[in-house]
């Protein structure tokens, strides 16, 4: 069983020795049950950090934040970031240090093992409760889920609570630590790719309906791409628009500026916009499926990306996320790709 | 008597092979149905995914990718990594639900003009039943 206890003991040691300059965590959030991300700097601070199934967050997106922060400063404090991570954020780790983003020694990680949980996911449990609020959420002995509403105490099994990724997920625990609690435990996944079959299987116009319907609904609040931790180009394709246009702009400035998108929120932009996610993180994510929870029209924008993993891993054999020393998968090749559908 | 649908396709040729394949045929006056508007790039591996997708969002019927047979890339490599990125492109908007038949690559090397021209003939026969492409074409 994960426990966070050795791991607040670390960190504490850590904050007090000064070998860090924060810790990033989980503490008990505004809501009173869902976690929310902390920034611990104090050794009296650590106990406020928490680790349960609600626990959603892929802070490794702060790691992207405090390289920009340390670019700006004039003397930047080089000491690593102590941060909290599960197997899906230990895996967006990985990517950053394969892509050279960031380097081993900005980071101390402390890893969490889900073991047989994963996170809770909020439309799930909000169906289950039937508008209730839960007070808290604790993975059980046998490995359920209870859930403590204001009057009552419900068990559920782990299948009706988790989010579809954690039930997909191949490698639940840290792939990479420099402490980890718990134990790796591998979950046996009949379907690592199911939601995606599924999706598959459906005619071709069926399919086209579906996607049209989704991502009409979208507004380009760029959310996805906020909250992404791969998404961290300087300048994004999509704001490349955004020519400032003043009295002393040329016709031929004007005329360079390429609008590969336009910004309004139509169909045909927003396939655009995601065509170019989705094969921008190719062979990069992750599967910690903070796009889609960061979605306020609850998009299924993983099932773009997730079909893209599945295609790496079948045409490829890419897996991402497992080891840093390997080559990007649209930045190698082998001799025998697959090109039968070459002319 | 309704004109029969003319699909527009927009070619990206590789400078050094596609696009000397395709100067051949026409110096050499072999005759292929004129729907296609040829773009040269420096390699097949230059084409962005993006340029696909803005392709078809500006009204493109068919788009295809042609370069240097492998082992023949002037860049020694090109084609390799485009043979990778070009096929996830089209799994993904075969994904979406996008007609497979669309989007699609060949190896037409500088001296293959016959073969450029068979290329281009049988994606005009397979676009013409398929009719124009509106899912991706922005509304004009």
């Amino acid at each position: 069983m994960a426990k966070i206890e050795d791991l607040k003991e670390e960190a504490r040691k850590l904050l007090r020795e000064g070998k860090i300059k924060y810790v990033i965590g989980y503490a008990a959030g505004t809501n009173g049950w869902m976690a929310s991300p902390i920034f611990i700097k104090k050794p009296e601070d650590v106990e406020k950090l928490v680790w349960d199934p609600t626990c959603v967050h892929n802070l490794s997106r702060f790691l992207v934040d405090e390289k920009r922060r340390k670019e700006r400063e004039k003397q930047p404090d080089k000491r690593p970031v102590g941060i909290f991570v599960k197997g899906c954020d230990s895996r967006a780790i990985v990517v950053l240090l394969q892509e050279k983003f960031i380097d081993r020694n900005d980071v101390y990680i402390l890893g969490i093992s889900c073991e047989k949980g994963g996170v809770v996911d909020e439309h799930k449990l909000a169906r289950k409760l039937e508008g209730k609020k839960p007070k808290k959420i604790e993975l059980g002995d046998k490995g359920q889920l209870v859930v403590t509403t204001a009057n009552r105490k419900a068990e559920f099994p782990v299948e009706e609570l988790l989010a579809e990724r954690c039930l997909e997920c191949r490698a639940n625990f840290p792939v990479i630590s420099d402490i980890m609690s718990g134990e790796k435990i591998k979950r046996t996944v009949e379907k690592p790719f199911g939601s995606v079959e599924k999706m598959e299987r459906m005619p071709k116009e069926e399919r086209w309906r579906f996607w049209k319907e989704q991502l009409d609904k979208c507004i380009r609040c760029y959310a996805c791409r906020s909250v992404c931790p791969m998404c961290y180009c300087d300048e994004c394709v999509v704001d490349s628009i955004n020519l400032a246009v003043s009295a002393d702009t040329t016709a031929e400035e004007k005329a360079d500026k390429v609008k590969w998108i336009q910004r309004s929120a139509e169909s045909s932009e927003n396939f655009v916009y995601h065509f170019v996610r989705a094969i921008h993180l190719a062979g990069r994510c992750i599967d910690c499926g903070e796009c889609e929870r960061a979605c306020p029209l609850d998009i299924p924008v993983r099932f773009l990306n997730k079909k893209l993993e599945r295609e790496a891993k079948e045409l490829f054999g890419y897996e991402v996320g497992f080891d840093p020393a390997q080559p990007s998968l649209v930045s190698s090749f082998r001799d025998d790709d697959p090109e039968d559908f070459i002319r | 008597m309704a004109e029969e649908f003319e699909p527009k396709i927009v070619a990206f040729l590789c400078k050094w092979c596609s696009s000397a394949g395709s100067d051949l045929a026409g110096v050499s006056r072999m005759e292929y149905p004129p729907n296609v508007v040829p773009i040269q790039v420096m390699c097949s591996g230059s084409v962005s995914p993006l340029y696909i997708f803005s392709a078809f969002n500006k009204g493109a019927d068919g788009v295809l990718v042609s370069g240097c047979h492998p082992g023949d890339c002037h860049y020694i490599k090109g084609n390799y990594y485009a043979r990778r990125r070009i096929h996830l492109v089209k799994k993904l908007l075969e994904f979406v639900g996008l007609e497979p038949e669309r989007f699609q690559m060949s190896w037409v090397s500088a001296a293959e003009g016959t073969k450029y021209t068979q290329v281009i003939k049988e994606f005009v026969n397979e676009l013409k039943p398929l009719g124009p492409q509106n899912k991706l074409r922005r509304n004009p």
